[in-house]
């Protein structure tokens, strides 16, 4: 672990991403929200390690899943829980809502809650970037369930055809879930339970990494950035992330609790029926125990740098239930561009 | 002016705009089915090489593309073929591209042009003749632009291209190969401004694209029987020159509306409506809708030109209209 800015940066990002979510939990359960919506938790690793590679000329496309996107590209928290309520100071004036925070400030201009819709949207940014010559590429950050829409198979084809700067980060987060032919939940229907096995059939570029591995995922895509901005060419990663045991159910589920940190150094303190899930899975935990036991950081650290980010989205939760809730007159506002 | 072709006045306006804005690329496709040895295929073949994608099947994605890239200000002209096909990138232009600019309120804008040719055009049979008009004005965040002519189909592509909202440029095969006069250099004629392609005072006919056409041609033996129809070309659906149609009919009092989208929540269903709730006192007689009729195209040609609209069907309802 050479750079310790930058671990202990993505560390930040994973922890507030997870602390984030609990305060959606939270908001949900208290019945601030309506609808359904999807947690990030579990997955940190995977959008936290690869905003660490991306400048201002990148542009990132996410999905209904893209809470942990956002809070890792730097949008601030209060502006996003802002419009997880629906709120005039949310992301999208509170018009887009949990399964459409969207920050064209920051490089992330849509977001597109239906499956697969990111992926050609990011071959898009890949597109502008190539012919302004930008430098920049486009993302797509993704579920394994985009495999089971044809849109998809369109865009590798496309990106290989059209030599687009993009990667393409399908993050799968099927291992461990229980598959829908046995009574589970929302998650894919693929005969292999992979799909990486697709882009290579078209001679791209592949690679799979452990997406509960902050280190690995941030070694690996920092490589591949590099590698697309130089050359031009898509490049693919499957990054398989052990499901939360949260995200078993239909809705959100927080059945492992709030967050207690020092699991990463207390096991002891680790019991139940979700032990192998905070000794072996949880990435908030597993890059704690990495940073921990690679010097980068102390318990301390580790434990000062969650109640900085605890304050954080204490402040966001109290702006976000203070921000107005947008006037009807505004709903006729931004059809058409140039109308006002 | 010149003399040329829709799809030639089209090819011309890319042209122009691909010579004026670098941010303007495209999808090469047939370009309007012009062929190789025209100037402007030419020039845009050697000049914007590396502005041209030439595509695979596959609608969606190049919707999706061109939508995403339109975010960062990349204008991608996107000629999709027939009609039908773009019911394969829907989902990507009525919920992706359409909705950006509303989703983020107001601070991403979708400048892309899918260009479309719609309708009855002699054994297309069921999937090669849709009219997507109606359906798609019922999306909001849509620009609809649809021509009838060569000066207005190159007027109104500069305006497509230029624009920051999607817009869906439908024409029509049987518009492509007909010729006009175009006037020399470039010019945009804005949307939303219909235009009176005929002066009367006895009824009047609104329209757009190739029904235009017809009704220009009806309204020429109109005239033989002493019947004077105003037509008013729409131009573009969205926006909508209200103001035009309703001038029209405060003229001539009777209305008749063309559309070749079958007649449930039809093109004509909405002009009818929007002079009823806006000018129902300016109207003599009730107004009437002249539709394709509510079926399936069939291949055989006799059938289709039984099921649409055409000249001689116009002439006979606008006898009725006026008796």
């Amino acid at each position: 672990m050479a750079d310790k800015e930058r671990f202990l940066d993505i560390f930040r990002h994973m922890i507030l991403i997870r602390r984030f979510e609990e305060a959606v939990f939270d908001f949900h359960e208290q019945k601030l929200f309506g609808g359904h919506y999807h947690l990030y938790i579990g997955q940190e690793a995977t959008g936290a390690a690869v905003m660490a590679s991306l400048g201002d000329n990148d542009r990132i496309f996410s999905t209904h899943r893209n809470h942990g996107h956002l809070i890792a590209r730097g949008v601030d928290p209060k502006n996003a829980l802002a419009e997880i309520l629906n709120r005039a100071d949310g992301t999208n004036g509170g018009r887009g809502g949990t399964f459409h925070l969207a920050d064209a400030s920051v490089g992330m201009p849509h977001t597109s809650a239906l499956v697969g819709g990111a992926v050609p949207l990011a071959a898009g940014a890949g597109f502008a970037a190539k012919l302004q010559k930008s430098g920049g590429i486009g993302v797509s950050m993704f579920g394994d369930g985009c495999f089971e829409e044809g849109v998809v198979f369109e865009t590798l084809n496309l990106a290989r055809m059209w030599e687009l700067p993009v990667i393409f980060v399908c993050e799968n987060n099927t291992p461990g879930a229980v598959l829908k032919s046995a009574g589970g939940n929302n998650t894919s229907n693929l005969p292999e339970g992979r799909v990486m096995q697709i882009p290579q059939a078209l001679g791209m570029e592949c690679h799979e990494v452990d997406g509960g591995d902050a280190d690995a995922v941030d070694l690996l895509f920092a490589d591949c950035a590099a590698r697309v901005r130089e050359t031009g060419q898509p490049v693919f990663i499957e990054a398989l992330t052990e499901r939360w045991p949260g995200n078993y159910f239909s809705f959100p589920s927080m059945v492992t609790g709030v967050t207690r940190v020092s699991m990463a150094w207390d096991g002891g303190s680790i019991s139940g029926e979700y032990e192998d899930w905070f000794r072996e899975h949880d990435p908030v935990l597993r890059f704690a125990r990495q940073l921990i036991v690679g010097g980068v950081a102390t318990f301390g650290d580790i434990a000062g740098i969650d109640v900085e980010v605890t304050e954080t989205i204490e402040a966001a939760k109290e702006f976000a239930l203070s921000s107005p809730l947008p006037g009807t007159d505004s709903v006729h506002s931004h059809v058409l561009a140039g109308e006002g | 002016m010149t003399v040329m072709t829709h799809s030639e006045a089209l090819v011309e306006a890319i042209r122009e705009c691909m010579d004026e804005d670098p941010n303007v690329a495209l999808v090469w496709g047939s370009l309007m089915g012009v062929g190789g040895n025209n100037d402007h295929v030419q020039h845009i073949k050697t000049d914007f090489a590396d502005r041209i994608f030439h595509p695979p099947i596959s609608e969606a994605a190049i919707a999706a593309i061109a939508t995403g890239a339109a975010m960062d200000g990349v204008r991608t002209i996107f000629p999709m073929g027939t009609a039908s096909f773009m019911f394969r990138a829907w989902d990507q232009i009525i919920h992706e591209a359409g909705a950006a600019h509303y989703m983020s309120n107001g601070a991403v804008s979708v400048p892309a042009v899918f260009h479309v040719v719609h309708g009855l055009r002699g054994g297309g049979s069921v999937q090669h003749s849709q009219s997507p008009q109606s359906m798609l004005w019922n999306a909001p965040g849509i620009e609809i632009a649809m021509p009838s002519c060569p000066a207005d189909a190159k007027g109104l592509m500069r305006t497509a291209i230029k624009s920051n909202n999607p817009t869906v440029f439908i024409d029509h095969q049987k518009l492509n190969k007909r010729s006009g006069e175009v006037p020399d250099g470039p010019y945009d004629i804005p949307f939303g401004v219909a235009d009176v392609k005929r002066e009367g005072k006895d009824v009047t006919i609104v329209a757009a694209s190739l029904q235009v056409v017809h009704a220009l041609e009806a309204a020429e033996a109109l005239a033989e029987n002493g019947i004077e129809p105003e037509i008013v070309d729409l131009r573009s659906l969205v926006p909508l020159d209200e103001g035009a149609i309703l001038r029209s009919v405060g003229k001539t009092g009777r209305l008749l509306v063309v559309d070749e989208a079958p007649p449930r929540c039809s093109v004509a269903s909405e002009i009818v409506a929007t002079v009823a709730e806006k000018g129902m006192d300016l109207l003599k007689t009730p107004p009437v809708r002249l539709n394709r009729m509510p079926v399936h195209v069939p291949a055989n040609v006799a059938l289709e030109d039984f099921v649409g609209p055409n000249t001689d069907r116009i002439i006979e309802v606008v006898k009725q209209l006026c008796d």
